[in-house]
């Protein structure tokens, strides 16, 4: 570059000078203008700068032109190169992808020191694809085994569950029906408890009943004992009476004798004799009158001596039968007794049961309030566990799905 | 006034029959009497119970003998006309000697007994002359 002293020394020559230099300069101007819009294709031409200071500037221009060019060239074709690389690598890769075979390595029919890290990562790609792949057919696999478990379980869930709410429905109605029952029991139980105790009641009356028949027994039998006696004093009275009797017919005997021994004189005696045979023939009718009447008399003896002998034998049955019943009411009375502590027992008991039973009803109800909650819940648990069969089915076949997909990718 | 006959009444099991009073010495008991002046079986059948007597004279020598009979039924007095004679043929019938006629009494006939024929051909007695047969 020209000092400014230099300049103000040369400046007559240089007017003239100075007008082919803005001359040079603007057409140096011009294609470095062009330049800069990236065409590159101008030139200077030299030969106008013949002589002219600029002409190193412009053979610069050209040079730097030319140089430009060239790279530009170079540039061109390794990009072209590069595409070519790039374009080959997309469609092998591509192409890769379609067929699915991911078993070899990515080659290229350009080279270029550009396309190693790309031909990389394209193999890096691939490799991770295989991988991937792998991974994925291994994975697909055991989601198909798994989605296949899980569609058994769920269907076994689902079967389960359906089983589960059927035996909950049918609980649930059994437990209705328990409850129904427990009612039932639970009233019966009260009526049970009452039944005791109207037999406590009841047999509390019968021992008192039993200790007055028993009293009732003793005074039978002392009775019997009173009859026996005045039996036996009668039955003395009556032999006593036979006595009497036999001599009376005794005595009418001899009578009905001598009046007839009367009537046999009177009748030797004749005429003579005959009012004495009147008389002994009264006396006659008097003695069998006396007989006949003692004869009834010993038929009602003998009658009484029946009735006593009968009364008696009565008499010793009513003892007999007093002792018994005596007994018997003994036995009754323990019996009752035994009954009783039973009675008492089993009214207690009935309580205990009533209240049991009263609780049972409550629990049961309980019961038959939860089993109605437990199969709403199941029933929504069916209901998911249908949702669950559907959706494991679902996974199943997208699983079957995926495994087919990942079966297009060869990477062996 | 008619002639009358005094006749003993008496039973000898199912049978009545009667006596001429005078046959009879008394009327008596048989508890008293030794067993063996008792006449208990006869033509006249054998009495059912042994409580009355006829004592009879039958013996020469007058010693007593006691016909056990059921009953002394009485003394009778009736016409003596009533009093009959066996037919010839009924007195050959009969087995005993004992019977002297018969009589009727309230429309039935009724056999009229020698009480002391009667005794005489009791069992073990002595033998009986033809001509001792009643009349």
């Amino acid at each position: 570059m020209r000092t400014p002293q230099e300049l103000e020394r040369k400046k007559p020559a240089k007017k003239a000078a100075g007008k082919r230099g803005q001359v040079d300069v603007a057409r140096i101007v011009d294609v470095l203008k062009a330049f800069s819009v990236g065409q590159y294709g101008g030139r200077l031409d030299l030969a106008a700068f013949e002589g002219s200071p600029l002409l190193d500037v412009a053979r610069a221009v050209n040079a730097t032109a030319d140089h430009v060019e060239a790279e530009i060239r170079e540039a061109r074709q390794r990009i072209d190169l590069v595409s070519s690389g790039v374009d080959q690598a997309i469609e092998a890769l591509v192409k890769l992808v379609i067929q699915g075979d991911l078993t070899g390595n990515l080659r290229l029919g350009v080279a270029d020191a550009a396309l190693t890290p790309l031909i990389a990562g394209v193999g890096q790609v691939m490799e991770t694809l295989r991988k991937f792949v792998t991974e994925i057919r291994e994975a697909a696999l055991q989601l198909s085994t798994s989605s296949a478990e899980v569609l058994a379980a769920a269907t076994q869930n689902e079967s389960s569950t359906s089983a589960q709410a059927s035996s909950i429905h049918e609980t649930t109605a059994t437990m209705e029906e328990l409850k129904g029952a427990s009612h039932q029991i639970a009233e019966n139980a009260q009526m049970v408890a009452s039944i005791a105790e109207q037999t406590l009641s009841g047999a509390k009356t019968g021992e008192g009943a039993i200790k007055a028949f028993m009293t009732s027994m003793e005074k039978v039998r002392q009775n019997a004992t009173e009859v026996d006696d005045a039996i036996a004093k009668l039955s003395k009275r009556v032999e006593r009476i036979g006595t009497v009797v036999e001599v009376i017919d005794e005595i009418a005997d001899r009578s009905d004798l001598l009046a007839l021994n009367a009537a046999l004189e009177g009748a030797k005696a004749g005429e003579a004799g005959r009012g004495f045979s009147i008389v002994a023939a009264e006396m006659r009718r008097l003695a069998e009158n006396v007989m006949e009447s003692t004869k009834e008399i010993k038929n009602l003896i003998t009658e009484i001596r029946e009735a006593t002998h009968a009364a008696k034998e009565a008499s010793d049955g009513n003892k007999r039968m007093a002792g018994e019943g005596e007994k018997l009411g003994g036995n009754a009375m323990q019996s009752v007794s035994g009954i009783l502590s039973g009675i008492q027992e089993t009214s207690d008991a009935a309580r205990v049961i009533h209240l049991a039973t009263q609780q049972q009803r409550t629990a049961t109800e309980q019961v038959v309030q939860s089993m109605a909650e437990i199969e709403e819940v199941t029933r929504q648990a069916q209901s998911g566990s249908k949702q669950a069969t559907g959706a494991a089915s679902e996974l199943t076949k997208l699983a079957e799905r995926l495994a087919e997909l990942v079966k297009r990718f060869t990477v062996e | 006034m008619s002639e009358t006959c005094e006749i003993l009444l008496f039973q000898v099991g199912a049978g009545v029959f009667a006596a001429r009073v005078h046959d009879a010495v008394r009327i008596g008991s048989v508890r008293d009497v030794p067993a063996e002046d008792l006449v208990v079986i006869t033509a006249l059948g054998t009495p059912f119970e042994r409580t009355r007597g006829i004592v009879i004279a039958a013996g020469e020598d007058g010693r007593e003998h006691t016909l056990v009979v059921d009953q002394a039924l009485g003394v009778r007095s009736i016409p003596a006309a009533d009093v009959r004679a066996l037919p010839p043929l009924a007195s050959e019938c009969l087995a005993s000697r004992a019977v002297a006629g018969y009589v009727e009494l309230d429309g039935a006939l009724t056999l009229l007994i020698d009480l002391r024929a009667l005794v005489r051909e009791r069992p073990g007695a002595a033998p009986t002359a033809p001509n001792q047969r009643a009349a």
